[in-house]
Protein backbone atom coordinates (compact mmCIF):
# COMPACT_ATOMS: atom_id res chain seq x y z
CA UNK A 1 0.00 0.00 0.00
CA UNK A 2 1.47 3.24 -0.77
CA UNK A 3 2.18 5.74 1.95
CA UNK A 4 0.15 9.17 1.52
CA UNK A 5 2.78 11.36 0.42
CA UNK A 6 3.94 9.34 -2.03
CA UNK A 7 0.04 9.15 -3.56
CA UNK A 8 -0.07 12.65 -3.38
CA UNK A 9 2.99 13.19 -5.10
CA UNK A 10 2.15 10.51 -7.65
CA UNK A 11 -1.54 12.25 -7.95
CA UNK A 12 0.26 15.84 -7.79
CA UNK A 13 3.23 14.75 -10.69
CA UNK A 14 0.35 13.10 -12.49
CA UNK A 15 -1.97 16.20 -12.83
CA UNK A 16 1.38 18.31 -13.03
CA UNK A 17 2.23 16.13 -16.75
CA UNK A 18 -1.25 16.39 -17.69
CA UNK A 19 -1.56 20.43 -16.99
CA UNK A 20 1.47 20.48 -19.38
CA UNK A 21 0.44 18.70 -22.22
CA UNK A 22 -2.50 20.27 -22.34
CA UNK A 23 -0.54 23.45 -22.64
CA UNK A 24 1.45 22.36 -24.72
CA UNK A 25 -1.58 21.25 -27.18
CA UNK A 26 -3.16 24.45 -26.41
CA UNK A 27 -0.54 26.75 -27.51
CA UNK A 28 0.59 25.12 -30.44
CA UNK A 29 -2.95 25.19 -31.70
CA UNK A 30 -3.68 28.54 -31.20
CA UNK A 31 -0.27 29.42 -33.01
CA UNK A 32 -1.30 27.59 -35.73
CA UNK A 33 -4.95 29.08 -35.70
CA UNK A 34 -4.93 31.92 -34.47
CA UNK A 35 -8.80 32.91 -36.10
CA UNK A 36 -10.19 29.28 -35.02
CA UNK A 37 -13.77 29.94 -33.90
CA UNK A 38 -12.41 27.35 -30.82
CA UNK A 39 -9.57 29.59 -29.81
CA UNK A 40 -11.45 30.29 -25.96
CA UNK A 41 -12.28 26.94 -24.98
CA UNK A 42 -9.39 25.86 -26.27
CA UNK A 43 -6.90 28.71 -24.18
CA UNK A 44 -8.45 28.04 -21.26
CA UNK A 45 -8.51 24.36 -21.53
CA UNK A 46 -5.49 24.25 -19.34
CA UNK A 47 -7.50 25.42 -16.56
CA UNK A 48 -8.85 21.79 -16.26
CA UNK A 49 -6.20 20.00 -15.30
CA UNK A 50 -5.89 23.03 -12.70
CA UNK A 51 -8.68 21.83 -11.65
CA UNK A 52 -7.60 18.12 -10.94
CA UNK A 53 -4.32 19.75 -9.24
CA UNK A 54 -6.63 21.43 -6.67
CA UNK A 55 -8.60 18.28 -5.97
CA UNK A 56 -5.53 16.50 -5.54
CA UNK A 57 -4.57 19.30 -3.14
CA UNK A 58 -7.23 19.08 -1.43
CA UNK A 59 -7.87 15.16 -0.66
CA UNK A 60 -3.73 15.73 0.63
CA UNK A 61 -5.43 18.39 3.53
CA UNK A 62 -8.07 15.84 4.20
CA UNK A 63 -5.79 13.15 4.53
CA UNK A 64 -3.78 15.39 7.51
CA UNK A 65 -4.06 14.88 11.13
CA UNK A 66 -5.75 17.92 12.93
CA UNK A 67 -2.04 19.73 13.45
CA UNK A 68 -0.71 19.66 10.07
CA UNK A 69 -4.01 21.15 9.19
CA UNK A 70 -3.65 23.90 11.58
CA UNK A 71 -0.25 24.51 9.96
CA UNK A 72 -1.53 24.21 6.39
CA UNK A 73 -4.71 26.94 7.56
CA UNK A 74 -1.95 29.22 8.99
CA UNK A 75 0.30 28.86 5.84
CA UNK A 76 -2.40 29.65 3.44
CA UNK A 77 -3.85 32.83 5.47
CA UNK A 78 -0.31 34.33 5.68
CA UNK A 79 0.12 33.27 1.88
CA UNK A 80 -2.84 35.12 0.72
CA UNK A 81 -2.62 38.09 3.31
CA UNK A 82 1.19 38.45 1.81
CA UNK A 83 -0.42 38.22 -2.05
CA UNK A 84 -3.03 40.90 -1.26
CA UNK A 85 -0.40 43.19 0.31
CA UNK A 86 1.93 42.49 -2.95
CA UNK A 87 -1.54 43.49 -4.83
CA UNK A 88 -2.09 46.30 -3.36
CA UNK A 89 0.98 47.25 -3.11
CA UNK A 90 1.68 47.16 -6.79
CA UNK A 91 -1.48 48.56 -7.48
CA UNK A 92 -0.16 51.99 -6.50
CA UNK A 93 3.25 51.47 -7.99
CA UNK A 94 0.91 51.28 -11.16
CA UNK A 95 -0.02 54.41 -10.68
CA UNK A 96 3.37 55.82 -10.88
CA UNK A 97 4.13 53.96 -14.32
CA UNK A 98 4.98 50.95 -13.00
CA UNK A 99 4.14 48.58 -16.05
CA UNK A 100 0.84 46.59 -16.21
CA UNK A 101 1.00 43.37 -13.85
CA UNK A 102 -0.37 40.32 -15.63
CA UNK A 103 -2.88 38.51 -12.98
CA UNK A 104 -1.39 35.07 -14.02
CA UNK A 105 1.16 35.84 -11.50
CA UNK A 106 -1.03 36.64 -8.72
CA UNK A 107 -1.72 32.96 -8.33
CA UNK A 108 1.74 31.58 -8.87
CA UNK A 109 2.76 34.24 -6.41
CA UNK A 110 0.35 33.02 -3.97
CA UNK A 111 1.86 29.64 -3.95
CA UNK A 112 5.68 31.10 -3.77
CA UNK A 113 4.81 32.69 -0.85
CA UNK A 114 2.67 29.27 0.52
CA UNK A 115 5.26 27.27 0.45
CA UNK A 116 7.98 29.78 2.29
CA UNK A 117 5.25 30.09 4.98
CA UNK A 118 5.02 26.81 5.07
CA UNK A 119 8.20 25.71 5.81
CA UNK A 120 8.13 28.69 8.74
CA UNK A 121 5.28 27.13 10.41
CA UNK A 122 6.19 23.88 10.28
CA UNK A 123 9.96 25.27 12.08
CA UNK A 124 7.55 26.55 14.82
CA UNK A 125 6.04 23.35 15.48
CA UNK A 126 8.76 21.75 15.38
CA UNK B 1 1.20 22.79 28.10
CA UNK B 2 3.59 19.90 29.54
CA UNK B 3 2.64 16.52 29.60
CA UNK B 4 4.22 13.07 30.40
CA UNK B 5 4.17 11.59 26.96
CA UNK B 6 8.04 11.30 25.74
CA UNK B 7 7.96 9.19 29.34
CA UNK B 8 5.88 6.61 28.39
CA UNK B 9 6.62 6.48 25.13
CA UNK B 10 9.98 5.38 26.71
CA UNK B 11 8.77 3.18 28.86
CA UNK B 12 7.33 1.10 26.18
CA UNK B 13 10.02 1.26 24.04
CA UNK B 14 7.72 3.07 21.27
CA UNK B 15 9.29 5.15 19.11
CA UNK B 16 7.68 8.54 17.65
CA UNK B 17 6.68 6.84 14.48
CA UNK B 18 5.31 3.88 16.66
CA UNK B 19 3.47 5.78 18.34
CA UNK B 20 2.03 8.02 15.52
CA UNK B 21 0.84 5.32 13.69
CA UNK B 22 -0.63 3.85 17.05
CA UNK B 23 -2.31 6.98 17.02
CA UNK B 24 -3.03 7.67 13.93
CA UNK B 25 -1.23 10.78 13.80
CA UNK B 26 2.17 11.90 12.23
CA UNK B 27 5.28 11.62 13.77
CA UNK B 28 5.92 15.92 13.32
CA UNK B 29 2.30 15.75 15.82
CA UNK B 30 3.61 13.42 18.00
CA UNK B 31 7.29 15.31 18.32
CA UNK B 32 5.39 18.47 18.87
CA UNK B 33 3.15 17.44 21.52
CA UNK B 34 6.18 15.75 23.42
CA UNK B 35 7.50 19.35 23.52
CA UNK B 36 4.81 20.94 24.06
CA UNK B 37 4.60 22.87 20.78
CA UNK B 38 1.17 21.62 20.53
CA UNK B 39 -1.50 20.93 22.40
CA UNK B 40 -3.51 17.98 20.98
CA UNK B 41 -7.55 18.41 21.01
CA UNK B 42 -10.25 16.75 23.01
CA UNK B 43 -10.53 13.65 20.85
CA UNK B 44 -6.82 13.34 20.06
CA UNK B 45 -6.29 13.82 24.04
CA UNK B 46 -8.72 10.63 24.56
CA UNK B 47 -7.22 8.77 22.02
CA UNK B 48 -3.93 8.79 23.52
CA UNK B 49 -5.57 8.33 27.54
CA UNK B 50 -7.08 4.86 26.18
CA UNK B 51 -3.90 3.95 24.28
CA UNK B 52 -1.80 4.31 27.34
CA UNK B 53 -5.09 3.38 29.54
CA UNK B 54 -4.78 6.58 32.45
CA UNK B 55 -6.64 9.34 32.42
CA UNK B 56 -5.98 12.67 31.07
CA UNK B 57 -5.35 14.58 34.42
CA UNK B 58 -2.39 12.15 34.99
CA UNK B 59 -1.03 12.69 30.17
CA UNK B 60 -1.31 16.43 30.22
CA UNK B 61 -0.23 18.99 33.07
CA UNK B 62 -2.54 22.25 33.25
CA UNK B 63 0.31 24.55 34.18
CA UNK B 64 -2.88 26.74 35.53
CA UNK B 65 -4.41 24.93 37.59
CA UNK B 66 -3.54 26.20 41.21
CA UNK B 67 -2.63 23.89 43.75
CA UNK B 68 -5.08 24.68 46.35
CA UNK B 69 -2.90 24.99 49.86
CA UNK B 70 -3.18 22.28 52.70
CA UNK B 71 -5.46 23.58 55.85
CA UNK B 72 -3.02 24.44 58.63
Amino acid sequence: MLSSSFRYALELAGSGLAYSVVLVVSLTFLRENPDSPWRVPVTVAPVVPIVFIMLVMIRYIRRQDEMLRRIHLEAVIISFLATMMFCITYGFLENVGFPPFNTMFVGFGMVIFYAITLLLVQWKYR
Amino acid sequence: MRNRLKVLRAERDWTQAELADRLNVSRQTVNAIEKGKYDPSLSLAFKISRLFDMPIENLFIDEETTIPSSPT
